[in-house]
């Protein structure tokens, strides 16, 4: 399946800005975040169709898929 | 009600055309022994705009509606400096200033009144002096510690410029059980994010799913921080004029390094 992987702020930094993946069927929010070598501790928000989602939300064909750090400073 | 009439028909002595400037102002404050918020807002009142004002663009019951604005600034550092800065500008009334820090040489990139001079200085007090001399009309009630519920007591909007997660979350709860809308800003290098947490968008849940934050104390631009403060800033002007914002049910998600800056919606359930 295909899904379009969005990342945000400085999860964009030696990654991408949006990129599509090929995916296996059941794969999840976390198993993206995972491969991405993403500390799930510094992840704030999933969405998944700009809807929030949760690590374990399996993702489907044509999804858009946004992923968010935790900004903290102030 | 007899000093309200003679303040008036001084001020409209005074005023030229509908504009009157600080001097005059300055004049009437002593005349008549009365703060001058309290003057600016007789004026206000009778349509009569301070100079100070004229530039803004807003109308005097505009400008009155902002003068009669509490806003309480919870962090007292690069958002919270900047904000309290635009604040004043546009002529808040009364600004509630928390921060328990000094000023310290890695504050030096981007605190707005950090200055070699002011190293050592209590951040809200240096903040508090510096906003007297841009707008003498503003009332600052400074707390140099850390927050508490005195520190948003009777604000209409309270802004968060912390940075740290647990004192976010403690803010936030307590902003909501008072029904004050809370404006979170939130910069890291080249990124920051920015949206208003009340009973219908609790925000700050969302964007800080864990219980803490990094040990480690987070880079911060201060083009990022100018950046962020003055959505915050703007934000609180449009909560006190009755402007509806997007932001209310989400978040502006901002990067300045790639130019995109993303309206998200909250609709976590």
């Amino acid at each position: 399946m295909r899904v379009q992987v969005k990342l945000f702020a400085f999860f964009r930094e030696g990654r991408f800005v949006k990129e599509d993946k090929e995916l296996p069927e059941g794969t999840t929010a976390g198993m993206v975040v995972d491969d991405l070598k993403i500390d799930r501790e510094e992840v704030g928000v999933l969405m998944i169709n700009s809807r929030h989602c949760k690590f374990e939300t399996v993702l489907q064909d044509d999804d858009i898929y946004a992923i968010f750090p935790v900004i903290g400073g102030g | 009600m007899d000093k309200q009439k003679a303040i008036r028909s001084f001020l409209e002595e005074q005023a030229t055309g509908a504009c009157i400037d600080l001097t005059e102002l300055q004049r009437a404050a002593e005349t008549f022994d009365c703060p001058l918020r309290d003057i600016e807002k007789v004026a206000l009142r009778h349509s009569i705009l301070p100079a100070r004002y004229q530039r803004n663009g807003l109308s005097c019951s505009e400008q009155l509606k902002l003068i009669q604005a509490r806003v309480a600034i919870i962090g007292c550092g690069g958002l919270g400096g900047r904000t309290a800065e635009l604040l004043a500008r546009l002529g808040i009334g009364t600004l509630l200033l928390t921060d328990p820090d000094t000023f310290s040489e890695s504050n030096l990139n981007r605190q707005l009144f950090c200055t070699v001079k002011t190293l050592g200085d209590s951040k809200v007090e240096v903040l508090s002096r510096e906003l007297q001399q841009i707008n003498p009309a503003l009332q600052t009630k400074e707390q140099v510690r850390l927050f508490n519920e005195q520190s948003i007591a009777g604000a209409d909007i309270v802004i968060d410029c912390l940075d740290s997660t647990e004192a976010r979350k403690e803010l936030a709860g307590m902003c909501r059980s008072h029904a004050i809308p809370m404006i979170h800003g939130a910069v890291r290098e080249w990124y920051g994010q920015v949206g208003i947490d009340w009973k219908a968008n609790a925000l700050i849940n969302t964007l800080y799913p864990q219980t803490s934050g990094p040990p480690e104390a987070p880079k911060v631009m201060v083009t990022t921080v100018a950046f962020i403060a003055a959505i915050q800033a703007a934000e609180a002007s449009k909560l006190l004029l009755g402007h509806d914002s997007p932001l209310t049910r989400g978040w502006l998600q901002c990067d300045l390094l790639h130019c995109e800056h993303e309206i998200l919606p909250n609709n976590t359930t």
